[in-house]
This record gives C-alpha cells, structure tokens and sequence, in this order.
C-alpha cells in the first residue's frame, strides 16, 4: 500500500497543475476522451461556448457544433479510430462552433492527440475568429482571392453595365436605319439608292460601335468562370468568416441554420464566396447603423432535388424606397463610401450560376436576400468520388 | 385563326427599342404590337393569337423568363425569341429549361431577328 502513496501524490499534482492549465490558458481548450465526452474545458472555453464545466462533463461534444456536424462528429471519431485517417487532426481548420444560447460563430479548431496506456483522449484547441486579427494565414489567402477578384469582377460589372447600356440605343439607332432602307427600297427616285448606300453605312458604324463593347466585355471575362462540386456549407464558413470580420465588436449575434440535406453544389468556388460575403457585409453594414437588435441569419434549404436556396436575414432598417426600386442595378448606393456594385455582381455571378437571387422583406423588420443555386445530383456526386 | 395569327408581340421596357424593333418589323411587313412592361403583354387581349413573342431577358419589375413562365402557365403556346443585351451561360441554361432555343444579343446586328420571326411564324402552330 505505502508504495503507490507517492503515485497517488504524483497524479494528484498532475491534476492540479493540469487544472491551473486549463484556468489560465488564453486559448480555449477542450479534451475529450475516445467516444467524444467532455473531460475537461478551459475557462475561456467555458466563457466562449457559456456552459460551465459542471454543466458538460461528460456529455457528448457534438452539443457544441452545429448541424450537420452535430449528427455527424460520433461517426468522424469512429472513423478516425478505425481508419486513422487525418480529416482534422494536427491539422487545423476553420469551422463553426455553436454557444449554448444557440448562436454560432466561426472559429479555428486545432486537435491534439494523447495515449496514455489504456486510454485515448483528444485535445481541441479553439480560437474564436469573430474577431480574428488579420493575422491568420488562412484568412489571408482568403481574403486575397476574394479581394483580387472583386476588383476584377466590379470591373467587369462595369464594362458589362456600359454593354448593356449602350447596347439599347445601338440596338434602336440599327433598326431604324434597317427600317428607313426597306422603305427606300419601295422609292422611285434617283437619290434613293446613294441614300440607301449611305444608310447601310450608318447601320455599318452602329454594328462596329457594338462590336467595340463586345471586345471590352470578353476582355474582363476572360476566364470566366469555373464551376465544381463544391460544399456549400464550407463555402458559406468560409465567407462568413471573411465577411464578419468585426461583427462582434458591432454587437450583431450571428446564426446559422444550415439544411443537413444541402451540401453539395455545383459553384465557382470564388465567385460565389463573393456573393456571399456582398450579402453579408451589406447586412452587417445596415445593422450598425441600427439600436436594439442585431442578428444575423445564414440559411440553406432544398427547395427540391436540383435547387437549394441560401438566404441572409438582417434585423437592419429595410431598403430604402429609392434603392428598392432599383435594386440589384449598378451604381445604386447610400452609403458615403459604397460603390453600389455589390448587389448588381451578385446578380450577375447567380444568373451566371443559372440561379435566381431576390428580396424579401422580414415580417419583423429588416431585410431577407435569398438565392438559388444547382444542387450537384447524385451522378455527378459519384463521378467525383469514384 | 383570325388575322392576328401572324402578328407579333414585342417587349422591352426601353422605349428607343421597342419602337425601332416595331418600325423595322412593319416597314418588312410584318404586323407588330408592342408592350414596355411584362403585365401589359398578360392583359393583352390578343395575347393567345399572336404567332411569335419577342421578349426582352432584363426588365425592372420581372425577368423575361419569369414572364415566359408566366404566358406558359396561362397556355400561351407561340414560339418566343428572347433578346437580351447581354447572354451568358447560366442565362442561356435557364432559357434552355424553360424551352427557349432563340437568344439573339443585341444590338441585333444582321437580320437576325426578321430571319428568327419568320421561321417562329412560318412553324406549325404548337397544340396548346
Ligand atoms: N441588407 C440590406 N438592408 C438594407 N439596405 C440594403 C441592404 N443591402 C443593400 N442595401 C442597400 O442597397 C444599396 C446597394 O447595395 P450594394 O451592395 O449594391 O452597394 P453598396 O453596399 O452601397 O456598395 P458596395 O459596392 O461597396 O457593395 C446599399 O447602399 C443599401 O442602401
Ligand atoms: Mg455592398
């Protein structure tokens, strides 16, 4: 007996310091043991996620992620177990962790592993990106992507605004011209043919003004898009993670309620975290200009087999007449600072995805974007995975 | 089939348009009505005797597909050519679903759109 007193002693110490760790630690640390129950949480992680210790020991940690990760993480720790496979392991990624008032927020997630003889644990370590530095290498390379492509995608808006525009009157200037020959034709009068001559001639500069427009178009959307099997939920984190960049500082609480049925979608990857972030930034913009409420909702739903819907609620003041009634137009802003492309590119970058992207008003005030993307079938599912 | 059979409905919400669409159509012959808004084309009387419908992709209050589906669901079964100032892939798919095979892009260069409604009109009638 008197000889594992001194073990005892050793392990009683170890807790201890394990436990001053884990209330001292800036970072926000959980472990759990091989079948996902909470062992032991750091007090930043009892502060972030607003459960006490007490509270969780022992419960599943699936109850701090959101759908469809919830239902899923037993079956990612059962595969790891079994196959070994690194999804998340010593790797590190950016997901979505839900607090116990139901909100959720993005964050990096990093997990450790520890084996002791007869027991396996995992250590996660949390950071909480809502209001990440701009330090995180990840979130730069995202960050720069969508930038550069913003710009050259504002460009192209731009340039195809001006087609459009100056192709109306081109288009009207042609068919007079067009009209006036057909009815000179019917003229018996010497003139006529040196007037039909320099009619055609007129319709001629016409066509090559138009033809001027169509290069400048086809030079800014040169490599166009590319369209792949994406995840929409990783699309949707990601940008979120982009675009709320010093929410949490405004106040606003962010939500996600993501269809576990929506996954995959058929999407330029790029273009559509663009959409997003427009949609997000906009709403997160319009509610730091309100008091009171300030959420956020991100959804997804499977309207059928092929289309899946994303919408962006906003607790914020609503359209404003003037901007309502030529809403997703170019150059249509009251902001100080704004360009007022943001709307039309979302346009341009859904109708481009074959999607449809529209307006509702939220009964309780503020403003529901919502748009409509292809989902990937099952055939197209198998030809990636096989 | 009254006389209307080989009208033509045009809509486009640009006035400059629609009236030189409308001014080149007729100095070929052709008998042409046009409409600036999509529920004007709805409230038409003739709207189920017309041979062909020209209808513009970008209009403010709906998008020309949404009227297409709209004239599909009320049994309008005349060939429709879309004209648009600027196609693009997703536009043309969603074209393709609703049944649409004509997209000419403006500024309409060539006689692309008289060859277009001739061929609509010279079709047999689609059973409703
Ligand atoms: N969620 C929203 N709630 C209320 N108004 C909105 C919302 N989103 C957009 N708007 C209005 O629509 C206008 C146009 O938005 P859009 O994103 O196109 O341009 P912007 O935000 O002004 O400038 P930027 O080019 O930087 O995006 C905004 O100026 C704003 O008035
Ligand atoms: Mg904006």
């Amino acid at each position: 007996m008197s000889d594992t007193l001194p073990i005892e002693v050793a392990l009683q110490a170890a807790e201890a310091r394990l436990r001053s760790i884990l209330q001292t630690v800036p970072d926000a640390m959980i472990i759990i043991d091989e079948r996902g129950r909470i062992e032991s949480l750091s007090t930043t992680a009892e502060r972030l996620f607003g459960y006490s210790m007490g509270e969780v020991a022992g419960k599943n940690i699936k109850m701090f992620m959101p759908t469809p990760h919830r239902e899923q993480h037993d079956g990612y720790l059962k595969r790891y177990l079994q196959t070994g496979e690194r999804h998340i392991i010593g790797i590190g990624r950016i997901v979505t962790g839900q607090r116990k008032d139901g909100t959720t927020f993005p964050m990096h997630l990093t997990i450790g592993e520890l084996r002791s003889a007869d027991k396996h644990y995992f250590t996660g370590f949390i950071r909480d990106l809502t209001d990440q530095q701009l330090t995180e290498s990840r979130l730069k390379e995202l960050q720069s992507e969508v930038t550069h492509m913003s710009r050259f995608t504002a460009l192209g808006e731009m340039a195809s605004t001006l087609a459009h525009e100056i192709n109306q009157p081109l288009t009207a200037i042609n068919n007079y011209l067009r009209g006036c020959n057909r009815l000179l034709e019917r003229i018996d009068d010497p003139a006529a043919p040196m007037l039909r001559d320099a009619i055609g001639k007129a319709a001629d500069q016409a066509l090559r003004a138009g033809d001027i427009i169509r290069r400048l178009r086809e030079f800014v959307a040169r490599g166009d898009s590319e369209r792949r099997i994406e995840s929409l939920p990783k699309l949707i984190e990601d940008a979120s993670t982009l675009a709320l960049i010093g929410a949490k500082e405004n106040g606003i609480a962010v939500a996600f309620r993501l269809d576990p049925a929506v996954d995959l979608v058929i999407a330029d990857r790029i273009q559509i975290q663009q959409v997003l972030v427009n949609l997000i930034r906009n709403a997160v913009e319009v509610m730091a200009e309100v008091n009171g409420v300030r959420e956020l909702d991100i959804e997804t739903r499977a309207v059928s087999d092929e289309t899946v819907q994303v919408s962006v609620a906003d607790t914020g003041g609503g359209l404003s007449p003037e901007v309502a009634r030529h809403l997703f137009q170019p150059f249509v802003t009251t902001k100080q600072k704004g360009m007022g492309l943001g709307l039309s590119i979302c346009r341009t970058i859904v109708e481009a995805h074959g999607g449809k992207i529209w307006v509702d008003a939220r009964p309780q005030g503020g403003t529901i974007f919502r748009f409509t993307l292809r989902a990937a079938d099952h055939h197209e599912e198998e030809t990636l995975v096989g | 089939m009254g006389q209307l059979s080989r009208a033509v409905a045009i809509v486009d919400d640009d006035a400059a348009v629609r009236h030189a669409l409308k001014f080149a159509l007729e100095s070929e012959g052709l008998n042409v009505r046009v409409h600036g808004r999509a529920p004007a084309l709805l409230d038409d009387p003739e709207l189920y005797r017309y041979g062909c419908l020209v209808i513009d992709y970008r209009m403010p209050d709906v998008d020309g597909l949404e009227l297409v589906d709209a004239l599909r669901r009320r049994g309008v079964s005349a060939p429709i050519i879309m004209i648009t100032g600027r196609a693009n892939a997703g536009m043309r798919e969603r074209a393709g679903r609703a049944g649409i095979d004509t997209i000419l892009e403006k500024p309409l260069s060539d006689s692309a759109l008289s060859t277009a409604i001739h061929s609509a009109l010279a079709a047999p009638p689609a059973a409703p």
